[in-house]
């Protein structure tokens, strides 16, 4: 069992309540994320936000993005005492957007010179990324031009530019292959070594991915009443540990039994909600 | 041969996408056809060649070159205008205030412009600012139209991502919306422009005292000289489709990411 302890809270989702004309969306979704710290490692957070189709999770991902007001309630990062705003939070949407009228190069520049105080620091940093992810040949290139595995990670790299060390990742595993799934998840796990502070929330059906590449799984749905029907308003019904149970940070995670075993309680649990 | 015929065979096939070699040899054989028909056309109704360039060299030495470029300054001055007032209309439908405003004017394009005449009349001091003032509402009723059009249909998605980069909210007019859409900007310019220049003939005629292309054209229709009438259509055609491709170049300047995802270009 690899030795950590818990840090600040990071992130935090505090009774945050949805409604559209009346209808509960999201009905008291209470969340935490903190930082964890590993002795010599560098070690960020990646949580799993599971759940059915329809349950309200975009809705909570906007929230948390700060592009949406919740009803009441609020998410705070970093200990601050005001709801988030939108640009605190990085968001890679499924197809990740870019700005199609600008260059690699450009896309990356606008999106540190919105964070860092000159423009040589801002050049600086978006030429070390693009090093790093290997698309420094790709900088003159328009967004069509590039293949799905470059945009995802030019995609990647504008958000973490931007943002105060918190991603969302909406469907990364969707629709890949099997050796684009494993390289989404390697990226995933490289972005949120990159700093300890480095927090990724990825949103997805695919629990045995969510699984593998996270520390911490959310899974969302909602309360049944007497005779089984759902009633409205969901929220996380079930977190999982996957330290306490040590099912992560090991790159062969997916081939032992007990990850097997696991990813089907999960799923048996998915399949109630 | 057998790769000849395959190039025919496409040519007639939908969806598909051949070489620029083919293109010019395709368009090079329609155009020599359409020049064929022109020639041996045994209707009266359509001068011959012979006839039409016999008839543009005497209206040259009338003056035809300077009523071109008349007819092009007025045509140009009222793009300028029209481009500004349409962008600025659809731009401002970002805010909900203007959006019934603008959807008013929109719906102005059904208007006659032989309705409009008198009202502009009273408004203008000149003759060119009559000529001016019909042409800038023509065109701008619908390059507003198109314009708005273009603003409504904008994804969400591309809002929401510049929200992600910290952007404030003229911030994200400005890149999302204007910068964000030139290419089809240039589009729905090059549309209109080309409308602009067809209605100036008509313009031309509603006041002739600058004279202008329109005017000639109106001139000889009335007398029945159809070389003439030919020939003046033919220069009025030129010069259309070299606006035509200068807005082109413009757009392929300016905004050189337009055409990467289309099929055929």
């Amino acid at each position: 069992m690899v030795s950590y302890t818990y840090g600040k809270t990071l992130l935090k989702v505090e009774d945050v309540s949805l409604e559209y004309d009346g209808r509960p969306i999201l009905k008291h979704v209470s969340a935490e994320i903190k930082d964890i710290i590993r002795p010599d490692c560098v070690q960020g957070q990646v949580v799993g936000f599971l759940g059915p189709s329809g349950i309200g999770k975009t809705q909570l991902f906007r929230i948390i993005a700060g592009l949406n007001k919740p009803t009441s309630g609020r998410v705070t990062i970093n200990g601050l005492d005001r709801p988030v705003r939108a640009g605190e939070v990085g968001v890679v949407a499924q197809d990740y957007p870019l700005f199609e009228h600008r260059t690699v190069m450009s896309n990356l520049l606008l999106a540190a010179n919105q964070k860092e105080k000159d423009e040589k620091t801002a050049r600086d940093k978006v030429v070390q990324y693009l090093t790093e992810f290997d698309l420094l040949d790709k900088a003159s290139l328009y967004p069509v031009q590039l293949s799905g595995g470059q945009r995802q990670r030019c995609a990647i790299i504008q958000q973490i530019l931007c943002s105060d060390h918190f991603l969302l990742m909406d469907e990364p595993f969707s629709g890949l292959d099997l050796l684009m799934l494993e390289k989404t998840s390697e990226l995933i796990q490289k972005v949120s070594n990159m700093d300890d502070l480095n927090t990724i929330i990825v949103v997805t059906h695919d629990i045995t991915a969510a699984a593998a590449v996270s520390d911490h799984l959310w899974l969302m749905g909602r309360d049944h009443d007497a005779k089984g029907n759902p009633l409205p308003g969901s929220h996380i019904v079930e977190t999982y540990d996957l330290i306490e149970r040590d099912l992560c940070w090991n790159p062969q995670i997916i081939t032992q039994p007990r990850f097997v075993d696991f990813v089907r309680e999960v799923k048996e649990r998915f399949r109630s909600l | 041969m057998a790769s000849q015929m395959n190039h025919a065979i496409e040519v007639f096939s939908p969806n598909k996408v051949i070489s620029k070699q083919t293109v010019r040899w395709m368009v090079g054989f329609q155009l020599l056809l359409l020049f064929f028909i022109w020639v041996f056309s045994p209707t009266v109704f359509l001068p011959k060649p012979t006839e039409v360039f016999q008839a543009l060299n005497e209206m040259w030495q009338e003056g035809l070159g300077g009523e071109l470029i008349t007819s092009f300054i007025l045509n140009l001055e009222a793009i300028a205008f029209a481009t500004l007032l349409s962008l600025g209309m659809a731009y401002l439908t970002v805010i909900p205030f203007f959006r019934p405003i603008v959807t008013l004017l929109s719906k102005l394009r059904f208007l006659s412009m032989v309705g409009l005449t008198f009202f502009f009349t009273l408004m203008a001091s000149t003759g060119h600012a009559l000529k001016l003032y019909l042409l800038v509402f023509s065109v701008s009723v619908f390059f507003v139209t198109g314009m708005a059009e273009v603003v409504s249909s904008i994804p969400k998605e591309r809002f929401d991502l510049a929200r992600t980069l910290r952007m404030g909210e003229w911030r994200v007019v400005y890149e999302v919306v204007i910068i964000g859409q030139a290419d089809k900007a240039f589009e729905v310019l090059r549309q209109n422009a080309a409308m602009g220049w067809m209605m100036l003939t008509m313009v031309e005629g509603i006041s002739r005292s600058e004279g202008g292309v329109g005017a000639m054209l109106l001139n000889q229709n009335k007398h029945f000289h159809l070389s003439a009438v030919f020939a003046i259509q033919l220069t009025i055609l030129l010069l259309g489709l070299g606006q035509d491709y200068c807005i082109g170049l413009l757009r392929e300047v300016f905004c050189p990411y337009a055409d990467l995802t289309l099929e055929r270009k």
